[in-house]
């Protein structure tokens, strides 16, 4: 019996309960321990959060690119595909998931330099992305594509470009080649890893107009995984707040930057400096991440949360809602 | 950019090398050596007058620069001298290089059929006890004196078989070798680099279609082959398997699979990548091959360059050691530049 | 390998309070590289390789200093003239089937093979070991100055390893070792300390100074070809360290350029390097053996291994076949030893597999 699925409509990716866990000599590390999100067609959504807060495994997990010793304990990622089938990534057949990366769902990963195989060109990376999914595809055509991908990044002179080798770029054109791939067969879901973190601040502005444009054109669903806040306000409809694992505050990109309501990210958004105000000390959230190995118990953000109660010792809190759409998980919002 | 410039400039660098070369040949030739004329002459009893006559001949009186501009003219038009039996040296060694050459090529089929595989299977039984024993041959292999090798495997040949000792190296007819030694007259530059090939007897028989002789050879030369690869074999291994395992564990692999690539796909990129440490290793161990051979021929019996040395140094044969050491520095050179090219075909980033 | 352990932390301490004492204060300033020590040590004990690898180097060592004063026979002794020709390539007599007779049988000349090897070892050892401790400083110095100052040094520096490598190590390591035993036999027959010094060093009898120069001229050679592997190696590696901030900054406080080089530069490079030191212990080892093989080494009656192993050549299989399977072995033995060594520092120089027993050892504790 073939397991159906159901998503709501325009829902195009949903990820439930999510946990990976890494199994190392120094102990069990809970990356992520039970994450919820929805992407529609069509927008984006925002995941924020400090170093090691487990945005990039968690987006890594959903398509299982996990890689021992992690390991994917359990969850549901249901996935509309362009044929309108639903299929859940976490439990479909390899050679159709093969076929979706790359296909239906791209990465954007972090790191340009060492995304890219040296001692292949750009063109190269483009057309064998191509070609994985589309086997009729001649060199010719492919290239010919490259090209106007290229051009489309804002990379100058892309008919020469395309025949560099990685280490013949500069960091900024790695990276908007590294968009490129990803675009290069149209995907439905774009999960970008801080996207453009080496480039101008113009040229920054450029490329995420140009994939608003291409998502309002083609309904690409978009995360995009983040710590600059700013880009934040100006491009995620939806926002994630990620802490050690978990989700702790959700909502409307307004309801977040107007109304937070966790602890975690108001300090968030104080410790974004103000060009307009004259301050004598920048703030920043005192304490560090913990331990993901043994964790202490209750919520995970209570030794450095200024409003810590004891119940935030004890038990770990769960999601309160605070508007439509908008829930974040702090005990402070019982009371409500 | 690209492999142009990078083999002019690579090409370049061959000059200083040379010249560098020549140097320190002087230095042994005639620097060193406390009393040179003894050396050159060997330990024979000599007559004043021809004493006399050789001192000036290789102006051993004459100050340095003369004496190194004779050298390097003796070495570069090949005329070096013999001059205890007369015989020109280049002629003698020549042909023995051949017979040397064979043997570290059949040592190096060895090596590569023993480590790569082995190699591949310690990747993919990472740390189990193939993994461990492929460790511990690598080990053994660089502890075992490759001459005490040698015995062993004569000790088992003969304790099996009661084969006897071969003599001398299978060679194409001689009808194959003038036609081998007269290409360079009918094709200009291809022929000269087929007929400097065409010193190794087994070259030689394959371009005249003597497939019989290439049999023979390896029959002969399968047990120092055999040898040269097991004491190497481990070494090469370690390396073909940290190397794959370094390249499948990279970054780009994941890209890869992220992109959906096929399996084979990402097997491509991975070998590529493992194959350029692998070609450097392999390169700096073709000169541990030569090495080897030297001392392989000692104990086989083989009619190369290294018994050439060996009863050389016997006999304190001075001009042979130095024109040996010349000869193996210049083919070692020309090995590295070729092996260098190829890097650099594979890896892009060294055409900078 | 508990005992080790504690045994290697009671050196580790004793060496902090003897610098302790030298200059006070010294045990708190470096208690983060102490422990680092400790955990070494740690892996170490912990590693088979490395730990029947030391044993073998201990074991080798000890009889290398004791060898020839406890070896039994003389080497200058030929037996078979007093013993007769039978005594010529005895076979081992091994209890409990045989007795009375050299256990391992005789060399060509009718002496013990046991008692030789005593005085082969010392050979061997002396040779690796100071072809390696001279040849490798001098080539991580060059290596050093290429790396760091650049440019015209660089260029010079590196031409002339390049030319030294362009020749095959052995192949230029025989040329070498046939020219010099004249210039050395000169010398050692004039400097009366010098042939007092390197015939205690090698145990061998003065008046065999013409055999000893041969020694030294392999040895001389050796490290004429084992120097430009280290320039090349810590080049590189003084390459990528140099563009490292802390460098900068040591600059910038006016560390003069010898201060920044050993203290900064030298000890982020060195971890390859004692490996690869160790490593061509045995290579050395396994290199003179095979020039003396060549008949480049010393001459009868020294009884250097590989020399005695040639001269058995002649004989063999039938009659010499013990003389090469053993002294064979003994010289894969003595390799193996330092082969085993330097693969388990590798593996205890590199700080991940550090960390991975670092951890282990915390969780142990808090149990």
């Amino acid at each position: 019996m073939v397991k159906q699925y159901s998503l709501e409509e325009g829902v195009l990716l949903k990820v439930e309960d999510l946990v990976v866990k890494f199994y190392t000599y120094a102990g069990v590390v809970h990356a992520v321990s039970g994450v919820s999100f929805y992407v529609k067609e069509g927008e984006t959504i925002a995941l924020v959060g400090e170093t090691g807060c487990g945005k990039t495994v968690t987006t890594r997990a959903i398509t299982r690119l996990i890689e021992s010793p992690g390991r994917i304990e359990s969850g549901v990622a249901l996935f509309r595909r362009r044929d309108g089938s639903i299929v859940d990534l976490l439990r479909v057949d390899e050679d159709v998931l093969r076929k979706i990366r790359g296909d239906e769902i791209a990465y954007v990963f972090q790191d340009p330099t060492s995304a890219l195989d040296p001692l292949y060109t750009i063109g190269f990376h483009i057309y064998e992305t191509m070609k994985a999914h589309r086997p009729a595809i001649t060199k010719k055509v492919a290239f010919k594509k490259a090209i106007e991908l290229l051009r489309q990044v804002l990379i100058p002179s892309p008919e020469t470009r395309v025949k560099n080798y990685p280490h013949e770029m500069s960091g900024g054109m790695r990276q908007r080649s590294v968009i490129a791939i990803s675009l290069s067969n149209l995907p439905r879901l774009l999960i970008a890893d801080e996207p453009t973190t080496n480039l101008d601040v113009t040229i920054q502005a450029q490329i995420l107009d140009l994939l608003k444009r291409l998502q309002v054109e083609n309904k690409i669903g978009m995360i995009l995984i983040t710590h600059n806040l700013g880009i934040v306000a100006e491009n995620a409809d939806r926002v994630y707040i990620m802490y050690a694992g978990k989700i702790v505050e959700e909502g409307v990109t307004e309801q977040i930057f107007y109304n937070p309501q966790h602890p975690y990210t108001k300090l968030l958004l104080r410790a974004v400096p103000d060009p307009t105000k004259r301050v004598e000390k920048l703030e920043a959230i005192p304490g560090t991440i913990p331990s993901l190995i043994d964790p202490p118990p209750g919520c995970k953000f209570h030794p450095r949360c200024p409003f810590a109660t004891e119940k935030c010792t004890r038990e770990e809190p769960p999601f309160f809602n605070v508007e439509p759409q908008h829930r974040a998980a702090c005990w402070l919002l019982e009371r409500r | 950019m690209g492999m142009g410039s990078f083999l002019a400039r690579r090409v370049l660098t061959f000059i200083p090398t040379l010249i560098g070369v020549l140097l320190i040949t002087y230095l042994i030739a005639y620097a060193i050596p406390a009393d040179p004329v003894r050396a050159w002459v060997g330990e024979k009893l000599m007559n004043p007058q021809t004493l006399e006559q050789i001192k000036i001949k290789y102006k051993f009186n004459a100050p340095w620069y003369e004496q190194f501009s004779f050298l390097v003219h003796q070495l570069l038009t090949g005329e070096l001298e013999d001059p205890v039996r007369h015989r020109n040296v280049f002629t003698e060694i020549t042909s023995r290089f051949g017979v040397t050459v064979e043997v570290a090529i059949i040592g190096f089929i060895f090596l590569v059929a023993i480590g790569m595989p082995l190699g591949l299977l310690a990747a993919i039984f990472k740390d189990t006890p193939l993994d461990f024993a492929v460790r511990i041959m690598a080990l053994v292999g660089s502890s075992l004196p490759s001459f005490v090798l040698y015995y062993f495997l004569i000790l088992l040949l003969f304790v099996y078989t009661r084969t006897t000792y071969l003599a001398g190296i299978p060679e194409p007819t001689l009808a194959c070798r003038t036609y081998v030694s007269s290409l360079p007259e009918f094709i200009p530059v291809l022929g000269h680099v087929a007929s400097a090939l065409g010193n190794v007897p087994m070259f030689a028989a394959m371009m005249c279609g003597e497939l019989s002789v290439v049999g023979e050879t390896f029959k002969r030369l399968y047990l120092p082959g055999l040898a040269l690869g097991l004491l190497n074999g481990g070494f090469i291994a370690r390396i073909v398997r940290n190397s794959l395992l370094d390249a499948f564990s990279a970054e780009f692999i994941l890209y890869g699979k992220a992109r959906g690539l096929r399996r084979i796909s990402l097997w491509k990129h991975a070998f590529k990548n493992a194959l350029v440490p692998l070609i450097t290793v392999l390169g700096l161990n073709l000169g541990g091959l030569l090495s080897g051979a030297i001392i392989a021929e000692t104990v086989f019996n083989i009619p190369g360059i290294g018994r050439y040395m060996y009863e050389a140094i016997m006999r304190l044969n001075f001009p042979v050691i130095i024109a040996c050491t010349f000869l193996v520095a210049i083919v070692y050179v020309t090995i590295n530049l070729v092996v260098d090219i190829l890097y650099a075909v594979v890896d892009p980033r060294i055409r900078y | 390998m508990e005992m080790l352990y504690k045994a290697l932390k009671r050196a580790i301490w004793l060496y902090a309070s003897f610098r302790e004492r030298l200059s006070p204060g010294w045990i708190t300033k470096n208690s983060s590289r102490i422990k680092e020590w400790e955990l070494m040590a740690y892996a170490y004990s912990k590693s088979p390789i490395g730990v029947v690898g030391g044993a073998i180097v201990f074991i080798m060592f000890i009889l290398a200093v004791i060898g020839p004063f406890i070896a039994w026979e003389p080497y200058w002794e030929y037996k078979i003239v007093t013993l007769g020709e039978e005594y010529r390539y005895r076979a081992p007599c091994l209890p409990p089937g045989c007795s009375g007779e050299p256990i391992l049988g005789t060399d060509e000349w009718g002496r013990d093979l046991l008692a030789m090897s005593l005085y082969g070892i010392r050979i061997s050892f002396v040779i690796s070991i100071v072809v390696v401790l001279l040849g490798a400083p001098l080539g991580i110095i060059l290596g050093l100055l290429a790396g760091y100052k650049g440019g015209v040094v660089d260029e010079v520096i590196m031409r002339v390893t390049d030319v030294f490598l362009a020749f095959p190590g052995l192949v230029l390591a025989i040329a070498f070792a046939s020219v010099l035993p004249q210039r050395i036999r000169g010398f050692l027959e004039s400097n009366s300390i010098a042939r007092a010094f390197f015939a205690a060093l090698f145990g061998l009898r003065e008046t065999e100074y013409g055999q000893i120069a041969a020694l030294l001229s392999i040895w001389f050679a050796m490290v004429l070809v084992w120097w430009p592997g280290y320039t090349r190696v810590v080049r590189g590696s003084v390459l990528s360290v140099r563009e490292m901030p802390f460098i900068e900054a040591a600059k910038l406080a006016g560390l003069s350029t010898w201060r920044i080089l050993i203290k900064h530069i030298l000890p982020n490079v060195i971890s390859p390097v004692i490996v690869m030191m160790t490593f061509d212990i045995a290579t050395a080892t396994l290199f003179a053996a095979a020039l003396s093989f060549l008949g480049l080494g010393p001459q009868e009656p020294v009884p250097e291994l590989g020399f005695l192993i040639s001269k058995a050549g002649q004989f063999f299989p039938e009659r010499s076949a013990h003389v090469v399977l053993y002294l064979g072995a003994l010289l894969l033995i003595m390799a193996l030893g330092w082969n085993l060594l330097g693969d388990a520092l590798r593996d205890i120089l590199d700080p991940r597999t550090r960390r991975a027993i670092e951890y282990r050892l915390e969780k142990e504790k808090k149990r």
